[in-house]
């Protein structure tokens, strides 16, 4: 039960007893503790946008500002995506920015040092980033040992293999192909990659609420005891989150050759930010669950923050400051709010 | 050190020939229901007293009363080692007042070594308040001792975990001894009592005989102890007296040596062994006895595991079969066992057409062979209570709901809403997170997860516990409905009023076999005493039940 993660999750909340709002208008119901709290990070959102807007109207409050900030943050959003999964099921994946930036090295050593097509370097790429999914799975769930610690150790092994592979070295001239496709094409005047991402959302959100895979997985995050005895194969879908996790970390790492025209060892700095997102999400959108679409607001939320900072002239260490600072501010928020609401709700239904 | 509580008159006006626990006229009443109707008990100093009664009989609620957990109705009072204690009783501070528990599960931090589960809270240190530290020398040393003078044989380094659970359970009433030194110092070395809550219900029956010697040198010492028990050798073993408990009542408080099991039996069941035919059977069932004949569902040959030790059983389709056991009998664990859920199990199993072996059940392969399982662990293995009551019903059949590729939130929630109608749960809101029903509404939702399912097969293991008593009744005529309507369903449980009403025929389960067939008339009364008695018996023997 260790290895579950702390999720104070609430799902469809008890409609807060509203109490003087007999048919509740629509302005109580705006102002009710839990639609308000579920606003909470769009609030701020705007608040961050308008704050740095008025500090440096002409260079942050650029449409070309905010592509710059969709087309570079790509990766993150994707990679954010993956960690939805493991989270669902209540299990902890510390190496898929690993797995990110080996399946980018991968592509680019195939492509660069082996010549081969850009599209079979792609493939096998994120092959490789599924192998390290189902690595994962299997230790995890066969050996029934804390996710959390494995997917550390496998992190670090799978960090040697990509500063092994290239020799510590970056492997640049990776096929303008991928670059195209990736940051120089433009759809609505974004960037291409901004759009892999928003597509990437979609799917996990569809995933998670639509599909009774993903339904299955809020059981098993909640109670692997439940779901077990309710027939469901815990084990089974644990591995496939895995499997998923290290799918979708793979596409994260071609889209980061993409954006750079290079391939890098070492993203691994990336875990915070995406930690940090992923948990923020989870006061928004479907608040008390970890969502896709809340995750994808909260990455392009931190990625303002931090790019209207350093328009302020902050030093890069804000950055890691400041993912930090909010890891700890999303996790504790979540927490503290479903808390309240357990109790409102425990109220609510003794008093009936 | 920790002076939360101090005894209300100071130790020396202790008058000697008191007793060790003198509580009178304690009562406890819940709602419209009162658990414990005035209830007096006295333990002297060095007596075993043992607390009989089934469950529902007020036992637990005297002992909580005791621990500090509930607090009891004005009118009572407690009087240790002659000095008044305050009700009611700290909560966490019992052993301040002489009193220290050894529950069942022990409570016991088993990645630890013995020593530290011994000395927890106070532990052996050197230096001077913060410089303090432990010395882990000197309380290994010490706990030796310890383990001397009370007969133990145990490695102060070995980890708890890994200790039998025979050595557990010494371990726990050793440490539950040693809480009353402090006590017992200041007064004079007198005093003190030990409650002892069903400790040797999972020990294997030839090591009791360890247990029952601790317990032996613990009185020597002049500690008084309450023994909570449905085990009627133990309770021979080694108690003096035994009180008896019934309806919250006492009912006797006789002295064990002068008593024989069957009129100690009669005291617990309020039922005499050869007075059977007097009782009245439960009529609307009597009727549906005759007709038994569908087909065997069920079939299992000799399975084991867990504290199940070879088991054959048969329930037919339409057929609601009561397993009675004592806990610790081995009934606890057979719904599990036949779910798939224990391993290491063995033994042949036949549901519906397919047949094999124990082992190769699992969880979600019964529940494709149409077997459902109810679980008592409602909190823990039944809901998942952050979880909508729609998911929660309706977990099972979310393929249903699928359409083109969309799984049908809407449809589920109005699904959910109309069986919260069908089933009566109540508030009728779906949409409600699973832990703002109530335990009856709640089980009600588990009953319909898996109703839901059309199940052939249906395990039930304690299902009305924590079940208010309306609700209890709606859950027997929805499981009568559908035994009616041909599913067979296995229903293990210690309350003996719900297998009357509930069972066709009743099998009586002790010692991890079953003892023998019950015949009707089912009452709670006869059940108990025949449970009782097979228990008593070992469990091996065929129980005679015609007279």
């Amino acid at each position: 039960m260790t290895t579950n993660v702390d999720e104070p999750a609430e799902t469809t909340p008890p409609t807060a007893p509203a109490r003087k709002s007999g048919a509740g208008s629509g302005l109580n119901r705006l102002l009710n503790a839990r639609s308000f709290e579920a606003m909470l990070l769009p609030i701020a959102f705007v608040v961050v946008i308008a704050v740095f807007g008025i500090a440096r109207p002409d260079t942050f409050l650029q449409w070309t500002n905010f592509t710059t900030i969709f087309g570079l943050n790509s990766v993150q959003l994707v990679l954010v995506m993956a960690l939805l999964m493991p989270l669902t099921n209540g299990d902890l994946d510390m190496s898929v920015a690993e797995t990110s930036g080996l399946v980018s090295i991968m592509v680019g050593w195939l492509n660069v040092n082996h010549g081969w097509g850009i599209v079979p370097a792609i493939l096998v790429g994120i092959g490789v980033g599924v192998l390290c999914g189902v690595v994962n799975g299997t230790i995890v769930v066969k050996f029934d040992v804390n996710p959390f610690i494995i997917t550390l150790a496998t992190g670090s092994v799978i960090d040697g293999i990509a500063f092994w592979l290239p020799n510590q070295q970056t492997i640049p001239g990776i096929s303008p192909k991928l670059t195209d496709w990736t940051i120089l094409h433009h759809l609505l005047g974004i960037p291409l990659d901004f759009w892999y991402g928003i597509v990437i959302m979609l799917v996990m959100f569809y995933v998670l609420t639509f599909t009774p895979f993903g339904q299955r997985s809020l059981f098993v995050g909640q109670s692997r005891e439940v779901a077990r005895l309710s027939g469901f194969k815990v084990g089974n879908t644990r591995f496939w989150a895995f499997v998923i996790a290290g799918f979708i970390a793979g596409i994260s790492g071609v889209i980061n050759d993409g954006v750079l025209g290079a391939a890098t060892p070492g993203p691994g700095d990336l875990l915070l930010s995406v930690y940090a997102a992923v948990f923020l999400g989870m006061t928004t959108i479907q608040p008390g669950r970890f969502n896709a679409v809340g995750a994808g607001i909260s990455v392009f939320f931190l990625a303002v923050a931090v790019n209207g900072m350093s328009l302020l002239g902050a030093e890069t260490y804000v950055q890691s400051l400041f993912y930090g600072v909010f890891l700890v501010v999303a996790v504790v928020g979540s927490r503290t709010i479903n808390r309240r609401r357990a109790a409102s709700a425990a109220a609510a239904a003794a008093s009936s | 050190m920790t002076s939360g509580t101090e005894p209300a008159a100071p130790a020396n006006v202790v008058n000697s020939g008191a007793p060790a626990l003198e509580a009178d006229n304690l009562a406890k009443t819940f709602g419209a229901h009162r658990a414990l109707k005035g209830v007096d008990l006295t333990i002297r100093p060095g007596e075993v007293v043992a607390l009989l009664g089934e469950n529902g009989s007020g036992k637990s609620t005297l002992v909580k009363i005791l621990s500090g957990y509930h607090e009891p109705d004005d009118g009572g009072s407690l009087r240790m080692n002659g000095v008044d204690v305050p009700l009611p009783v700290p909560l966490g501070e019992a052993r301040h007042v002489g009193l220290s528990f050894v529950y069942q599960d022990l409570g016991m931090a088993n990645d630890l070594q013995v020593v530290e589960n011994l000395f927890v809270g106070h532990r052996v240190t050197s230096g001077f308040g913060s410089a303090a530290r432990i010395n882990w020398g000197a309380e290994r040393e010490r706990a030796r001792e310890i383990f001397k003078r009370y007969g133990v044989d145990l490695d102060p380094s070995a980890q708890v975990g890994r200790l039998r659970p025979t050595s557990q359970a010494l371990l726990a009433i050793v440490r539950a001894a040693q809480e009353l030194r402090e006590y017992r110092e200041s007064h004079e070395g007198r005093g003190g009592v030990l409650v002892l809550d069903e400790p040797t219900v999972f020990l294997p029956e030839n090591e009791k005989v360890f247990l029952f010697d601790l317990v032996r040198r613990v009185t020597e010492e002049g500690m008084g102890v309450l023994f909570v028990s449905h085990d009627m050798t133990a309770v021979r073993e080694i108690s003096n007296r035994a009180v008896v408990l019934r309806d919250g009542a006492k009912v006797g408080d006789v002295n064990v040596n002068d008593t024989t099991d069957a009129e100690l039996i009669e005291l617990v069941s309020g039922h005499r062994l050869d007075r059977a035919t007097i009782d009245q059977a439960m009529t609307y069932r009597t009727e549906e006895m005759q007709d038994q004949g569908g087909d065997v569902v069920l079939a299992v040959k000799d399975v084991r595991g867990g504290r199940v030790n070879g088991i054959s059983l048969e329930v037919h389709a339409g057929e609601i079969l009561g397993i009675a056991g004592l806990l610790g009998a081995g009934s606890e664990d057979l719904p599990y066992l036949l779910f798939g859920d224990i391993p290491g199990a063995s033994g042949e199993i036949r549901i519906g057409e397919w047949s094999g072996d124990v082992a190769e059940l699992a969880p979600s392969k019964s529940r494709k062979l149409g077997v459902a399982l109810v679980p008592a662990d409602r909190k823990q293995k039944g809901v998942a209570a952050d979880l909508p009551v729609s998911l929660n019903m309706l977990s099972l059949n979310l393929k249903n709901f699928m359409q083109s590729g969309f799984l049908r939130l809407d449809k589920i929630l109005s699904t959910a809403n109309e069986r919260t109608k069908e089933h009566d749960v109540r508030p009728r809101d779906a949409g409600l997170k699973m832990s703002a029903l109530s335990g009856g509404n709640q089980q009600k939702v588990v009953l319909a997860r898996w109703l839901e399912q059309q199940p052939r097969v249906l395990l039930m293991h304690e299902p009305t516990q924590g079940v208010d008593v309306a609700t209890r009744h709606q859950i027997y005529e929805l499981m009568r409905a559908r035994a009616a309507q041909g599913a067979a369903i296995l229903w293990v449980s210690t309350d003996f009023d719900e297998l009357a009403a509930i069972s066709h025929r009743i099998l009586l389960c002790a010692g991890g076999v079953i003892a023998g067939t019950m015949a009707p008339p089912y009452t709670r009364d006869r059940i108990t005493s025949e449970v009782y008695s097979a228990t008593a018996r070992g469990g091996a023997r065929e129980v005679s039940t015609q007279s």
